[in-house]
């Protein structure tokens, strides 16, 4: 498939004689690539380093903040609402707003990655949490559990599932939100290297930096599904 | 045939005065006034049409739910307040994690209770064998059959060593025939390790071929409108459902339950 694909990108170039400077041909973003592969990949790297840790920080709060809603009912009335309001915004609008705040650096870039993924780890954790058997939660009653000891051998184990589904939401969002950031402002990744190529014309560049952000979000995505299946009992 | 309502000295479970209403869109009376023991080591089925109450009147003595004011449980003469360790409960829908093994989810139960391994150890190899599941004892709960599933469920309670066993149709969802055989494990086990049992069920068969006594239920709001001695030898097997006497015992509750 994906060699069909190359192929007709490589050869229409040449049948519609499309102008180099709009697509180039295949071969010719290969052969850029690879030229230019110290600096895609010293940017990708930057960026993929944006993009865990703004998954890795939503991750992290968006499954506490989640188990915090689902054990109290102050938070389920009082931090739900204001997140649901939230989740409204176009985090994309947030991005210049991010740079002011946090600077130029990564930092916003980690921030921006953060906000586009948090909230689909915080739905899917309160789902997969709402999702316990009630039969299971008596049987832990009777069987005289703790409330701690019913949260971690009961209720994470049930939402597991949920969270790994988050997650595979959360990643790509992640991409988008750490090439966001760089779009708005920022001295290097993979999105200061696509505006620039796009400045000086570079169309050969500018399309090897996409290949390099999809493989990147490819990899990433990867991942997570290679954790998830650790959470085997989520096929059944 | 019937058996009056006397105060037994040794009663394991002691139920006086417990009623339940629900209050929720509107008041439900799920459950009149019940007063009944039953002895240390005794079968008791409690039988009665489905939403009876009779498994609000099981939770109640387990300690899940609490009585209406007035009305008091006590489990082997201490004040059912909460859940005790004596007691062991199965519900009809299997108690399994579905992401531990057989082995492991027999030892769910007694290792939230706090039994040391050193004593679970031995309790789960024998269940093991007991329960015929000593071949699975990896295996997930879905690639065990439901009757093999529910064997492990009781199996998790019985690892708890209860005093007290209090079952909701814990093979109700299961067919005929696999149902048949479990409940002859079930007696075999019972005659074994000597614990007094109350089982809910809507199967006079059941009641019947099991119980050393019968308690029938009404329609809601339930109460306990007759009490059914079953004197059929033990051990019983299939043959015993082959005696006249099961029969008529069969025919008698059928006649108590139409009257509602």
């Amino acid at each position: 498939m994906f060699a069909v694909l190359a192929l007709v990108w490589e050869k229409s170039v040449d049948i519609f004689h499309i102008k180099p400077y709009l697509l180039p041909p295949l071969s010719k973003v290969l052969t850029t690539a690879w030229s230019s592969r110290a600096v895609l990949f010293r940017e990708s790297w930057i960026t993929t380093l944006e993009i865990v840790q703004g998954f890795g920080w939503a991750l992290v709060a968006g499954v506490a903040l989640a188990v915090a809603i689902q054990a109290s009912a102050f938070a389920q009335r009082t931090v739900y609402p204001l997140i649901v309001a939230f989740q409204g915004l176009p985090k994309i609008a947030l991005a210049p707003l991010m740079v002011v705040w946090v600077g130029y650096g990564s930092a916003s870039k980690v921030l921006m990655a953060f906000l586009f993924a948090f909230f689909p780890v915080v739905i899917g954790t309160l789902g997969g949490l709402a999702s316990t058997s009630p039969a299971l939660l008596e049987h832990f009653r009777a069987i005289r559990a703790s409330r701690w000891t019913t949260f971690r051998r009961l209720h994470v184990p049930s939402a597991l599932p949920a969270i790994i589904d988050g997650a595979k939401t959360a990643m790509p969002l992640a991409v988008i939100g750490a090439i966001v950031g760089e779009f708005v402002g920022s001295e290097a990744g993979l999105g200061h290297l696509i505006l620039e190529a796009n400045a000086n014309g570079r169309t050969d560049l500018l399309f090897a930096a996409l290949l390099m952000v999809s493989a990147v979000a490819g990899l990433l995505y990867l991942a997570v599904e290679l954790v998830g299946r650790r959470v085997w009992w989520r096929a059944l | 045939m019937t058996a009056s309502t006397s105060v037994q000295a040794d009663a394991a479970i002691s139920v006086r005065g417990v009623a339940k209403t629900f209050s929720a869109r509107h008041e439900v009376r799920a459950l009149e006034a019940v007063d009944f023991d039953v002895g240390l080591g005794e079968f008791v089925a409690v039988l009665g049409p489905s939403g009876c109450g009779k498994s609000t009147l099981l939770r109640i003595i387990a300690g899940l739910v609490p009585s209406d004011a007035g009305g008091e449980v006590k489990v082997l003469n201490r004040l059912q307040v909460d859940v005790s360790d004596q007691v062991g409960v199965v519900f009809q829908t299997h108690n399994m994690l579905p992401w531990l093994n057989v082995e492991e989810n027999l030892r769910l139960a007694a290792e939230v209770r706090g039994v040391p391994p050193r004593e679970l150890d031995p309790r789960i190899e024998e269940l093991l064998v007991v329960l015929k599941l000593d071949a699975f004892r990896r295996s997930y709960p879905h690639e065990l059959s439901g009757g093999m599933r529910q064997r492990a469920g009781l199996g998790q309670i019985l690892a708890l060593r209860p005093q007290v066993l209090l079952l909701d149709e814990p093979f109700g969802a299961l067919d005929a025939l696999t149902r048949d055989q479990l409940n002859i494990e079930l007696l075999r086990i019972w005659q074994e390790m000597k614990k007094t049992v109350m089982l809910v069920t809507h199967s006079i068969a059941e009641a019947v071929f099991l119980s050393d006594r019968v308690l029938v239920m009404s329609d809601r709001p339930g109460r306990i409108i007759e009490q059914v001695r079953i004197d059929l030898p033990r051990p019983r097997s299939n043959e015993t459902k082959a005696a006249s006497q099961f029969g008529r015992y069969v025919v008698h509750l059928n006649e108590l339950m139409g009257v509602r």
